[in-house]
């Protein structure tokens, strides 16, 4: 196949992927626009060297993480993971290892028999530096180690977000009446 | 294997993340353990019910034809038209009210020298330096990676020839403390330019060459000869020369000019600028 041709295809194909990252990482609908097209140039531009092994996927959001934290150095968009504030975890940033987290029991989720945009909307309202990891895995189906690769972080740091991640995640849909109670059950 | 060392790897074992004789001994304590069979099985459902069913939202109709007309115009050749005609202003926009308001109070962030310069010309000159600035950025700090490196300028105006609808016409290396680093093909508001990186005294200079055209749709051109902005601490020299136009960007003031004239050629820098004041 061509390779304009190619990329073409492919970007099609992954666009609502492409454009969900593009949300999570830029904020809002024009912002993320412009990430997305900005990509696109990127990515149109080294096409001739992505390595057919690799998900195309994970290659334009790498690209596209990238192109964002080029954007934070330039004051464009604040980073992601200076939103998280919470006080708990082993050096008080959120990280730890994944090992010493045992995940909340999802019984109490089951019984309350939410839907799933009820779990969808959960998910967007996570603390930013969470909501990446856990969409890209949940959302995207991806590989801790590509999301590593994406977010340019060692694979124990996904772990330890995406637990962490997950764990608020269950209790703000288990009882989503404190966010006190909530940080405080989850952390 | 302990319950809570068992529970522990359950999000691992489920992601497909464990192997060998990790997930043998899940399996094995799991196969012992009614309690951690019972918490497993919810754990599927749970990723059965929700998680399983979860996918992207679908991106709007308009991002999704803004992006296909995007593609077909890649191949072409003719992204800046389309970026023309359909980037979102609204942060130079910002920009250009951030530059008119330190502007207005007298700040110390931006100083412009635009004396013979319209209000119009003005906002565009403010673009461009904001637009050479980032990509200054970018290419110092090793963000944006060269397209060619290590070679003399004769030979990377060889290289940029053809690649480019513009001639690129590099000064000679005038001094022996001035390098150049590399160069790459870059774009500076939508307008394909070459971006070459020097280091004069291990300084970083940034030099855009960008088509004539490009400089005056901007609406500038006539005098001053060499307009002058700082802009976030970085100086910014922007003026045309045989049949091109050039963008200096570096926090050195006048002495990166040194990257193209000789230190006792006189130019018309307007008062106050550090133009040749440490040459």
């Amino acid at each position: 196949m061509d390779p304009n041709e190619e990329f073409q295809t492919l970007t099609v194909r992954h666009l609502d992927s492409l454009h969900a990252y593009a949300l999570l990482l830029a904020r809002d609908g024009p912002r993320a626009k412009d990430l997305l097209q900005e990509t696109l140039l990127r990515a149109f531009r080294a096409f001739g060297s992505y390595k057919r092994d690799l998900s195309f996927k994970v290659w334009m959001f790498t690209i596209m993480k990238n192109v964002s934290l080029d954007w934070v150095r330039g004051l464009r968009v604040r980073p992601v993971a200076e939103e998280w504030n919470g006080e708990g975890g082993v050096g008080g940033n959120g990280e730890e290892t994944a090992a010493s987290v045992v995940p909340l029991d999802p019984e109490q989720i089951l019984i309350r028999n939410l839907t799933v945009e009820h779990v969808r909307r959960a998910i967007k309202n996570l603390p930013a530096i969470f909501r990446e990891v856990v969409e890209l895995r949940e959302i995207e189906g991806l590989s801790y180690q590509s999301i590593a690769a994406i977010i340019g972080r060692p694979i124990g740091t996904v772990m330890s977000r995406l637990y962490r991640g997950r764990n608020i995640l269950r209790a703000v849909l288990q009882e989503s009446s404190s966010d006190t109670v909530i940080s405080r059950r989850a952390l | 294997m302990t319950c809570d060392v068992a529970r522990a790897k359950f999000f691992l074992y489920l992601d497909g993340e464990l192997a060998g004789e990790e997930q043998a001994a899940l399996e094995t304590h799991l196969y012992t353990c009614p309690d951690c069979q019972r918490l497993m099985h919810l754990e599927r459902t749970f990723r059965t019910r929700y998680l399983d069913r979860l996918g992207p939202d679908p991106a709007p109709e308009a991002v999704r034809r803004e992006v296909v007309r995007l593609l077909e115009a890649l191949p072409a050749r003719d992204v800046r038209a389309w970026l023309r005609s359909h980037r979102r202003p609204s942060m130079i926009r910002l920009g250009t009210v951030v530059v008119g308001i330190v502007l207005v109070v007298g700040g110390g962030v931006i100083g412009v020298a635009f004396r013979r310069l319209g209000n119009g010309a003005s906002v565009s000159l403010t673009q461009l330096a904001e637009a050479s600035v980032e990509q200054h950025q970018k290419l110092t700090r090793g963000l944006l990676p060269y397209d060619v490196r290590e070679m003399s300028p004769t030979r990377m105006e060889q290289w940029f020839k053809g690649r480019l609808d513009f001639n690129v016409n590099l000064p000679e290396l005038p001094r022996k403390n001035l390098a150049l680093l590399g160069g790459r093909i870059s774009y500076l508001r939508d307008s394909q330019v070459a971006a070459l990186h020097y280091q004069l005294d291990g300084k970083d200079v940034s030099l855009f060459v960008m088509p004539l055209e490009t400089y005056r749709q901007l609406g500038l051109g006539g005098r001053p000869k060499f307009k002058i902005v700082t802009y976030q601490g970085y100086d910014v020299i922007v003026w045309a020369s045989h049949g091109v136009a050039y963008s200096l960007v570096s926090e050195i003031g006048g002495q990166s000019c040194l990257v193209c004239h000789s230190p006792d050629e006189r130019l018309d820098f307007p008062t106050g600028f550090r133009a040749h004041g440490r040459l």
